[in-house]
């Protein structure tokens, strides 16, 4: 991994200035370790957000391992900054929750827990899963133009933004290169989707419990690849490795 | 990093995260407090959204099979529309026609812009509804056995 020094300036890469000028191998090292014990944490907390219903178990160890992130950024360890791992981690996060609600209705879209939850969510925002749910040839949600969306996310866009996610957390170019990508490709899915539902508006929206409010309420939190956006285009590209 | 050549300019930038420049330090500053406010709302409606919806729609009253039906019933505005528990796995998709085929009893209105003609289902609507409709059924076997 190529981590940067927080310290800066030239002639002090080389040495931990927290611990009396150890060698540079032991600086890596001790960076390795700190980076390693931090991303343990932000990987099990991560998992568990990413089942959506344990979030509130998975928060507390993720906020536990930004804390050593951070930590370790204090102590002067060459480790990834607090804003790429935020950015990393959470558009993975956002790409798995996605595919998990995706995933139940493309290929689970009998079982009773999707039947009952995800038709439930379907009729207090978006009755685009609950109105004649089940009757296409291939089950699930009979909205039109829905099941496009879904192959194109799960199966392209989503895998894309894990992968790029994960060399983004591990400070490679091609990580920020393609994050880049796949969230424009989210403003992509993001216009398309929302135009589709406005489309479709009278089987999307009529007889909801929340109509139109209720589906931004729950899902503006879904915008970190946006956010993300900026971020990668103004971020000094030398701290990425190739 | 951009190397900057005035000794102010190096103090401002070894505050700053790497990767951040001084000219953007305030933009990644919001960001990354959009980015945390996410974080929590994606966990809090994460934690909340499955016990909600299921005390909404009648749980623990009815049981998710009875909330499945519940939920056929008002789909294909059908009385004798059921949830079938197990589904078997020779069924849609894998097999047999999909669960609208043959139905003519949901108030869709086809065409090219369709309308669902869904009625909102208020909470713990599908409760009452179950009690009404085997209240009426009971009486109805009361009337037939007299």
């Amino acid at each position: 991994m190529a981590f940067t020094d927080k310290t800066g300036g030239s002639g002090r890469v080389m040495t931990n200035p927290t611990s009396g000028g150890l060698s540079y191998d032991q600086h890596e090292e001790d960076s390795k370790i700190a980076q390693r014990q931090a991303d343990k944490w932000l990987i099990t907390g991560t998992a568990f957000m990413g089942t959506l219903v344990f979030g509130f178990i998975g928060l507390p160890i993720f906020l536990r391992g930004l804390y050593l992130q951070r930590k370790a950024t204090q102590d002067g360890m060459s480790v990834r900054p607090i804003m790429v791992t935020l950015i990393g981690y959470l558009v993975i996060l956002d790409a798995f929750i996605n595919s998990i609600g995706w995933g139940l209705d493309l290929m689970a879209n009998h079982s009773l827990l999707n039947r009952v939850f995800f038709t439930a969510w379907g009729n207090y925002a978006d009755n685009g899963y609950f109105w004649e749910y089940n009757s296409l040839f291939i089950g699930g949600t009979s909205a039109p133009g829905e099941k496009g969306w879904e192959i194109a996310c799960i199966f392209v866009v989503f895998p894309m933004r894990i992968a790029a996610g994960i060399a983004f957390l591990q400070m490679k170019r091609w990580g920020h290169q393609w994050l880049i990508v796949t969230c424009w490709m989210g403003v992509v899915i993001w216009v398309g989707y929302v135009v589709n539902i406005t489309m479709y508006a009278d089987i999307r929206f009529d007889g909801t419990i929340l109509p139109v409010v209720g589906w931004w309420a729950f899902d503006i939190f879904y915008i970190t690849p946006f956010l993300a956006i900026p971020y990668l285009h103004t971020v000094n590209r030398e701290i990425f490795a190739d | 990093m951009s190397k900057n050549t005035t000794a102010a300019d190096s103090e401002v930038d070894q505050e700053l995260p790497p990767g951040t420049t001084p000219a953007f330090a305030r933009m990644h500053k919001w960001l990354k407090r959009f980015i945390i406010v996410c974080l929590f709302g994606l966990v809090i409606e994460g934690a909340f959204t499955v016990p909600v919806l299921a005390v909404w729609y009648g749980a623990p009253t009815l049981s998710l099979t009875e909330i499945c039906d519940e939920f056929m019933k008002v789909r294909w505005n059908d009385e004798k529309a059921e949830c079938k528990y197990p589904h078997p796995i020779d069924g849609p998709p894998f097999g047999g026609p999909g669960e609208g085929t043959g139905r003519t009893t949901a108030k869709t209105e086809w065409g090219v812009q369709p309308k669902s003609n869904l009625d909102r289902i208020g909470f713990r609507e599908l409760v009452r509804n179950k009690e009404e409709r085997e209240a009426r059924e009971k009486a109805k076997a009361q009337a037939g056995a007299k």
